[in-house]
């Protein structure tokens, strides 16, 4: 572009190798800030892998080095099969056990809830959107679940959930299960699944369903072939969003379980601690945990595009 | 034309949204196979009078009766009305033909069948080119057609249209008012039409209902609304431009009665009777349209006193002009041929024929009926 400039000196040829190194260091500029965000969003993530790859010895190594020097995959093999590590410690934190477990735990988990409470969500946001169900003020109160500090439910949760007396108060002897944690998730998330929706659902404009019921529709047939189509890409956002919400739970799954329904996070917590600091163990498992969510969000990104530009659906 | 025979009637149908009346009261008789024009200004109950006629709102109070039938309860699924909205309200995810195929699966026939009607109605509508297509990437007019060949395909007794070619520019506009009149005239289906156009609703109208604030201003024909205006609204809403209003008195001076308004008089002994039985307080608004006010050199003999005026501002369109001249206190709007010669600033000699006024009485603001 600079020789067209020098061969043929007209005013639109000298004008554009101006513009055009001003475009280049905008380009230059724009370039710059992003990489600067994405190392200040990645450094976590790259120290992570990085911590997973090394041996015990550079878990702790000052200065600390990004690539390891001597990489092995011990780390993730250790996970599955912990062996006897360090003898007690291991044993008393929990790192000695396998993690296929807490795995499973999670894959049951976090998905069902998740499903629930995007169908529960979803139905309630249409009953919201449409027939302004409960009045007005319905959808706040269905923040109000969300409105204390969730550790405050922990006490009054755990005495339903178990047999605190065995004789006198039963309880619903969902400690330590995978249907208490489900329960629980779907009751937490069940009021963001239902803004979420509400959202998208408020975005399909009325006059959409009303032309189905003209030509004869039910509302249920309107609502699950013209309203849900029209939603499914935010149905897909929302859906991401609950599950990562769930997946990445840590309070109550470590309140209300002890051995039998331990989900990943939980898992995660017990490789370093007041005691106990298996640093590389624990950084692969925070790598596979991240992998379940990598995979969902990658899955349904085609509906996430269409969900976000739905927002835009012609009235 | 059409089978005298009311298809729709309404009786005292009401309407109010949280204590606002959107609908006083209305009493209408549709006739089998007209087409039949709401007019009125946004927000002045029309949409809502259709809506309600469909079934998507339910009357606060009153009732919808179809063929004698009462259905103001009925929902609208079982109505078998065909409506099309302003926004055509597509399925922008189905293609055109599961658009127009929708109501006939809604009803459950055979996958040969709907295929059939689908193809004679994007036949009939030109359609057969985009079947394939998603609904949101077609353009208006196609749109526009999906819409009717959706509501039509599932042959609604009577046909609801609000304001459906409002996304169009002008030009596109006048086409389609007339590929709607023809289709209806082919299909002779009734249709109630809403639009705030007068000139829409008076160019395809069999019949036009004029609206305002809730209430019926006027039912009639395009000509009955554009020749007698019943009242003040209907007289100031229809016409462009509008009709000129000039407050009078009425008095009688040797045996003529005159309306007169500072240097303008006007004749009107003629119809003294019909004044004096309609007029509450001795005054009178007269209502002049602007192309019954005529330069002296376009007028023919004895059509009245001449006036002198002054020519205040010349705009010039196609075929003819808009002047306001200034007599008094008064601004007429006047339209004469563009031919016209007339310059801003220069006098300019008019007459008013007695026989084109129009009188409305002040007070009830309706038009006192001269013959």
């Amino acid at each position: 572009m600079a020789e067209t400039a020098v061969t043929t000196p007209t005013v639109t040829s000298v004008a554009r190798p101006r513009l055009s190194a001003r475009a280049w260091v905008g380009t230059l500029l724009r370039l710059l800030v992003a990489v600067g965000i994405a190392i200040v969003f990645l450094l976590p993530v790259l120290w992570m892998l990085s911590i997973s790859f090394k041996p015990p010895t550079e878990w702790l190594e000052y200065p600390p080095t990004l690539i390891p020097k001597e990489p092995l995959i011990g780390n993730y093999t250790f996970l599955f099969n912990p062996g006897n590590p360090e003898g007690a410690i291991a044993v008393m934190t929990g790192a000695a056990e396998p993690v296929m477990p807490a795995f499973i735990n999670s894959l049951i988990i976090a998905p069902v809830a998740t499903v629930f409470s995007v169908i529960i969500g979803f139905l309630a946001a249409y009953a919201v959107s449409r027939f302004r169900v409960g009045g007005n003020f319905m959808p706040f109160f269905t923040l109000t679940t969300r409105m204390f500090p969730p550790v405050a439910f922990a006490v009054p949760l755990l005495v339903y959930y178990s047999a605190v007396i065995p004789s006198v108060i039963p309880g619903l002897r969902l400690y330590d299960t995978r249907l208490g944690l489900i329960l629980m998730y779907i009751a937490f998330t069940v009021a963001f699944a239902l803004w979420m929706t509400k959202g998208f659902i408020d975005g399909v404009p009325r006059h959409i369903e009303e032309a189905a019921i003209l030509d004869g529709a039910s509302r249920w047939r309107v609502l699950f072939t013209i309203t849900l189509p029209l939603v499914r890409g935010g149905l897909a956002a929302t859906t991401l969003f609950i599950f990562i919400l769930t997946w990445t739970e840590f309070l109550f799954a470590l309140i209300f379980t002890q051995r039998y329904a331990i989900t990943v996070p939980v898992q995660v917590s017990h490789y370093a601690g007041a005691i106990g600091r298996f640093y590389g163990p624990q950084a692969a498992l925070g790598i596979l945990a991240s992998l379940p969510v990598v995979i969902a969000g990658y899955l349904i990104q085609r509906h996430l595009v269409t969900g976000f530009t739905f927002g835009l659906i012609r009235e | 034309m059409a089978d005298p025979l009311p298809i729709i009637q309404l009786r005292n149908l009401r309407k109010e949204f949280n204590g606002t009346v959107a609908v006083a009261g209305l009493d209408l008789d549709v006739l089998e196979g007209e087409f039949l024009c709401f007019l009125g200004p946004s927000g002045c109950g029309k949409t809502t009078t259709l809506r309600m006629i469909a079934g998507l709102e339910t009357p606060t109070a009153g009732e919808i009766y179809l063929r004698g039938q009462r259905i103001t309860d009925l929902p609208p699924q079982q109505r078998g009305l065909g409506f099309v909205f302003q926004n055509y309200a597509l399925f922008w995810h189905m293609t055109v033909f599961d658009n127009l195929a929708f109501g006939l699966k809604v009803r459950g026939l055979p996958p040969a069948e709907i295929e059939a009607r689908v193809k004679e109605i994007a036949r009939g509508l030109e359609l057969e080119a985009v079947l394939g297509q998603r609904a949101a990437r077609l353009d208006l007019s196609a749109m526009q057609r999906v819409a009717m060949g959706r509501t039509l395909i599932t042959q609604p007794q009577v046909l609801l249209l609000d304001e459906p070619l409002n996304n169009f520019r002008p030009g596109l506009r006048e086409i389609m008012r007339a590929e709607l009149k023809r289709l209806q005239l082919n299909l002779g289906r009734t249709m109630i039409y809403v639009t705030h156009d007068q000139e829409e609703a008076l160019t395809m109208g069999d019949r036009v209902l004029v609206m305002n604030a809730g209430r019926v201003e006027q039912l009639g024909t395009p000509r009955e609304i554009t020749e007698h205006p019943a009242s003040l609204f209907v007289a100031s809403f229809i016409g462009r431009p509008p009709m000129n209003f000039i407050p009078a008195d009425y008095r009688i001076e040797g045996g003529r009665a005159l309306l007169r308004h500072g240097s303008l008089t006007w004749d009107v002994t003629l119809w003294r009777q019909a004044i004096e039985a309609q007029m509450r307080n001795g005054q009178v608004i007269v209502g002049v349209g602007p192309a019954d006010i005529l330069p002296l050199a376009l007028a023919s003999h004895g059509e009245g006193e001449p006036l002198r005026t002054q020519v205040d501002l010349v705009q010039p369109l196609a075929r003819q002009k808009i002047l306001e001249l200034k007599v008094d206190d008064l601004l007429l709007k006047v339209v004469v041929p563009g031919t016209f010669q007339v310059q801003a600033g220069e006098m300019l000699d008019v007459v008013m024929p007695s026989r084109a006024l129009h009188l409305f009485d002040p007070l009830t603001e309706k038009a006192i009926l001269l013959y």
